[in-house]
């Protein structure tokens, strides 16, 4: 307790003794001013968070309560506050026994209840909430979370069959067993059907043998391998008397109960990263091991114990696709993570914008808070609104795949690609902005924002290369048109309804009442992408005509491909916005959300795009820029209200969010 | 300048400091409206008083102070509306947040009962003093009502899940406890008080720093008794960290099975009496109040208690102070009667805004934006 008197000692006796009446005069000593004090909510900041959270709040509340109250969630007080952050400055070794140390406290709260042995929307979407509030925390919780819950566990929910759920479901649920996912291999990453694990049937003892025949086969970045797993699933090729059936899924056992590693399998390390250093990443080395044959993930296509290979799925191709299932849950995960980290950077660099001042106007005048200069608003606001736009876009994504059916599987997989692309890079551009927007205190590891730079990178690669995605996309945009034009039918599905009607005209004047108008925005999206769509088509036509072949004219075409993967993103995140804001009554609420809108929209038509292809002249583009100066300077009172809004708990933001001059004071050295 | 004998906050000025004592020992010093307002004018009047440095605040008798005075607020509904009871706490709420955010050091002598409204009224402040005679309670679960008077933020920041299990089950104190958990800055036998007291007057400095090693010379660190629940935080934490007040519940019954210690019964038994609906809000409001800053906490619980105050979807309050305050019969029938019978959409409705043309959210007093000390800003 006289520690904390002491800390705040030499700043109270300044303020208290030294404070003439009116503040602005001194500028003997910078005095930390809170926001809260000076700042007004317009609008109700517990009612918007409840709207863009969208799901489970009470639930989030709980787990942050879980994670605040206890000792291992490494709380430090600063500037008189309490924070939660991960020890960053342990070794790897030791990060990694605390995330496997917090998991064990969590289950034994009962935080993962459920969470494998039931089924339907209810613990799917208590599932997303849990693992965006662990997210917040720290990458490697969420993560070594996910590579147990949704890449073990999902395998089996979806791979496997009423054996396998009955077998290991539970027990995973429970931790009993700890599961991991070894798909990746040193040689093999995105290509997954170029794995080269084997794995052939001893009929004689009727179970598999599994063999990684070379260095370039090793199982390369398995999360959980390193030191704990005790099981993983194994993505191997299936050769039936010579043939090669394709990649399949096993169950393998990696340790036994005790943590030895079992009989010819061979483990090692991937050494440190630049972040994820709590997730025990590993390496996997497979010696001729047996591998019982019910341990086949067998929803797709079974190993009879006489060794013949059948399957309900004839074409292979679709064969592969259904092994790919549990990586689509993973990428909606992974999205929606994404969001959550934009969301903690954004609170602490306006929270600092607001409190920090640099250079006066005048002499003697009191210097600028950073958030009234037109440049930093303009830096920081206007992805203050596309991180409200990826919410939206966030909780529709969560509800589709929630209310998947065989039939929009496709959709699923298009969309979530998509936006798992767009936020993982969306969530890096505003780390990096919100990390310089910081300065030098941006670096401190406990202030987070340029810390999350290197835990979240990795997001731009895992369950998916996000270029490999966007080319996804393009190519599924590319299949809608082709199937439209060979049955001479309208656009149905993915959100290109609007290719039916006529082509939206941009006026030649934009005005502000037009650049501010919802139905202008949708049309110079539409705008975009259906003129995209239509060149890509024709291009790629074009070389196929010139005699590639339809892969090739892909390639060919890859620059059209990435604008018109972005123009998709971009509508379909505007089109949830706008889905978003009319559910709302009148009100301070949907004004604020509103503006944003706008805002949004706007930074999207900025792109270069517009420019590039002629759908704007050069005069509106200064037009647009303009509007979104202007509509800065609107949110700027917003500004303390919009960030609270993200309902990330003070403990989980950082220091340089509240008092850093207190936090930073030499009684607290 | 000695006040009069007969007004309910007496006022003595001694140097720098301000000694304000609770005098209705009848009625155990519960707040009335007059002693709400009394309190705000002198707390804002001392705020600009250059001449101010420091404010102690004690009870006359064996209690610091029981709590709000709830018979009254009741009669006054009776009388004119739930207006009247709104009224009440948002003058009461409004000095809560005005404690929690002043700017010079309050020194709270807890010689004796402190309750409810009594802790609102004590533990906002920079130093709690906590005595052999200290008995604390946030009973109002009991009473059909739920910790309020910014409880939400002050219980929710105890280790563990200790708030929780005092929140809910309206668990007493002694002083020790107090002091170990943190409800208390200091523990200062009673004999004591009268020179800390001389000591403290003597002080011209609002520097906590000199304050807390004042009182620090008078203070002892006693041992908890043996028997105390603070001692059993693991398994407080394991039961009280449940999701809800039914898990809650059961976990305590598992535990009971393993431990057969007097205490899980005795809070089983508690939390089976309290009113179900004041359960399942407390829970939320601590676990919400948990994450927000003193100033959101007392804007919500307001919204609350007009809900309570209205009586919409439960008079429990009401059944309450009937069976426990006026008949005084102990055997109050709650509406709902289980915990089960509560539906999540009503909890939900304790935390919106009321739905009443002339009603606002409690409008928080401007303060000052520039030398509020340290642990002041942390609690915004």
């Amino acid at each position: 307790m006289d520690r904390a008197f002491q800390r705040t000692q030499i700043l109270t006796n300044h303020l208290l003794r030294s404070s003439p009446p009116s503040p602005l005069s001194s500028n003997a000593c910078l005095s930390y001013s809170p926001p809260e004090l000076s700042e007004n909510n317009a609008f109700d900041v517990e009612e918007m968070r409840n709207l863009i959270d969208g799901h489970n709040v009470e639930e989030r509340d709980w787990l942050f309560g879980l994670m605040k109250q206890s000792r291992l969630f490494n709380p430090r007080v600063r500037g008189g506050k309490v924070f939660v952050s991960p020890d960053y400055n342990q070794s790897a070794e030791q990060q990694r026994e605390m995330t496997w140390k917090r998991i064990e406290y969590l289950l034994g709260r009962g935080a993962f209840e459920r969470w494998l042995t039931e089924k339907g929307e209810e613990i799917e979407m208590r599932r997303f909430a849990g693992f965006e509030v662990f997210s917040i925390y720290d990458h490697s919780l969420f993560t070594k979370l996910g590579a147990h819950f949704f890449l073990w566990g999902g395998a089996i929910e979806f791979l496997g069959t009423k054996h396998h759920h009955e077998k290991w479901l539970r027990d995973s649920e429970n931790y009993l067993i700890k599961g991991c996912f070894a798909m990746t291999e040193l040689g093999h990453g995105s290509n997954v059907r170029g794995v080269e694990t084997v794995t052939t049937y001893d009929s004689s003892t009727g179970d598999f043998v599994m063999n990684t025949p070379c260095e370039s086969a090793q199982k390369y970045w398995i999360g959980g391998a390193a030191n704990h797993a005790t099981h993983t699933v194994v993505f191997s090729q299936l050769h039936i008397n010579g043939t090669n059936q394709g990649v399949h899924a096993f169950i393998v056992q990696i340790r036994d109960a005790d943590g030895n590693i079992c009989p010819n399998i061979r483990i090692a390390d991937c050494g440190h990263k630049i972040g994820l250093n709590g997730v025990d990443n590993g390496r996997i080395w497979f010696d001729n091991v047996r591998v019982p044959r019910e341990n086949l993930l067998n929803s797709v296509a079974d190993v009879s114990p006489d060794g013949r290979y059948l399957s309900s799925i004839e074409n292979p191709d679709q064969r592969f696709a259904a092994f790919m299932a549990p990586l689509t849950v993973g990428r909606v995960y992974i999205a929606c993570s994404a969001v959550y980290q934009s969301k903690v950077a954004l609170a602490v660099a306006i929270r600092y914008a607001l409190t920090r001042r640099a250079f006066s106007l005048k002499p003697k005048e009191p210097e600028v808070l950073l958030l009234d200069y037109p440049s930093h608003q303009r830096r920081l606001i206007p992805l203050a609104a596309r991180t409200y736009a990826m919410s939206f876009a966030a909780n529709y994504l969560k509800m589709l795949y929630v209310k998947r059916t065989p039939r929009s599987n496709k959709t699923i997989h298009v969309v979530s690609s998509s936006f798992k692309a767009t936020f993982t890079w969306n969530n890096m551009h505003i780390l990096q902005e919100c990390r310089e927007a910081c300065g030098g205190q941006g670096l401190k590891t406990e202030n987070r924002v340029g810390h999350l730079k290197g835990e979240y990178d990795v997001q731009s690669t895992f369950e998916g290369d996000n270029n490999i995605l966007m080319q996804r996309v393009s190519k599924a945009l590319f299949g809608a048109y082709m199937a439209a034009q060979k049955r001479n039918k309208a656009f149905k599905g993915l959100g290109l309804e609007h290719m039916n009607k006529p082509c939206p005209v941009i006026p030649s004047l934009l005005t502000s009442t037009t650049l501010r108008c919802s139905r202008f925005q949708m049309d110079a999206l539409c705008l975009r992408e259906r003129d995209l769509l239509n060149r890509f088509v024709a291009d790629v036509s074009k070389c196929k005509a010139e005699g590639k072949s339809t892969q090739q004219a892909f390639l060919m075409c890859y620059q059209l491909a990435e604008d018109l993967g972005r123009a998709f993103s971009d509508r379909a995140i505007f089109q949830t916005f706008i889905e978003a804001e009319a559910t709302l009554p009148a009100g301070s609420l949907k004004d604020v959300l509103g503006t944003l809108r706008s805002l949004y929209a706007l930074i999207c038509i900025e792109d270069v795009s517009y420019l590039r292809y002629g759908y704007l002249s050069v005069d509106n583009g200064a037009n647009v820029r303009r509007e979104i100066t202007k509509i800065c300077s609107e949110l700027r009172p917003h500004a303390l209200a919009l960030v609270t809004s993200f309902g990330i708990p003070d403990p989980f933001l950082s220091p340089l969010a509240f008092n850093w001059i207190e936090a930073n004071s030499w009684s607290s050295v | 300048m000695a006040s009069s004998q007969h007004e309910q906050v007496l006022v003595e000025e001694k140097s720098f400091a301000r000694i304000l004592t609770f005098n209705r020992t009848k009625q155990l010093n519960a707040l009335s409206f007059q002693m709400i307002s009394r309190l705000l004018e002198l707390f804002l009047a001392y705020e600009d008083d250059p001449n101010v440095k420091l404010i102690i605040l004690k009870g006359k008798g064996r209690s610091f102070c029981a709590g709000g005075d709830v018979a009254a607020v009741v009669h006054d509904i009776r009388a004119g509306g739930w207006r009247a009871g709104a009224n009440f706490f948002m003058k009461e709420f409004t000095l809560n947040y005005l404690m929690a955010t002043y700017s010079k050091p309050q020194v709270s002598i807890l010689n004796g009962i402190v309750m409810g409204g009594g802790n609102g009224a004590s533990m906002h402040g920079r130093f709690r003093v906590a005595t052999e005679n200290s008995l604390f309670a946030m009973p109002e679960t009991a009473l059909g009502l739920f910790p309020d008077v910014g409880a939400s933020y002050f219980l929710s920041r105890l280790p563990g899940f200790f708030g929780e299990y005092l929140g809910l089950t309206g668990a007493r104190l002694d002083g020790v406890e107090m002091f170990a958990c943190g409800l208390a800055t200091h523990f200062v036998p009673s004999a004591k008080l009268p020179m800390l007291e001389a000591a403290l007057c003597a002080v011209d400095s609002s520097d906590p720093a000199i304050i807390s090693s004042i009182i620090g010379q008078y203070s002892e660190r006693p041992s908890l008794k043996e028997q105390s629940v603070y001692n059993r935080l693991d398994v407080i934490d394991r039961c009280f960290s449940q999701k809800t007040v039914e898990e809650i519940l059961s976990a305590l019954e598992r535990e009971a099975v393993d431990r057969r210690e007097g205490w899980i019964s005795t809070t089983i038994q508690t939390l089976k009496k309290a009113s179900p609906t004041s359960l399942k809000i407390s829970l939320r409001s601590i676990r919400v109040g948990r994450l927000q800053g003193v100033g959101p906490c007392l804007v919500r619980e307001y919204r609350m208690v007009c809900h309570v105050m209205r009586g919409e979807f439960s008079k429990d309050f009401f059944e309450g102070c009937r069976a426990i305050l006026l008949d005084k019969d102990k055997n109050p029938k709650w509406e709902p009667s289980k915990l089960e019978l509560v539906a999540d959409s009503t909890v939900d409705s304790y935390f919106s805004k009321v739905k009443n043309e002339d009603w606002e959210d409690l409008k928080l007093p401007a303060r000052p934006k520039f030398n509020l000390p340290p642990y002041v800003i942390a609690k915004l």
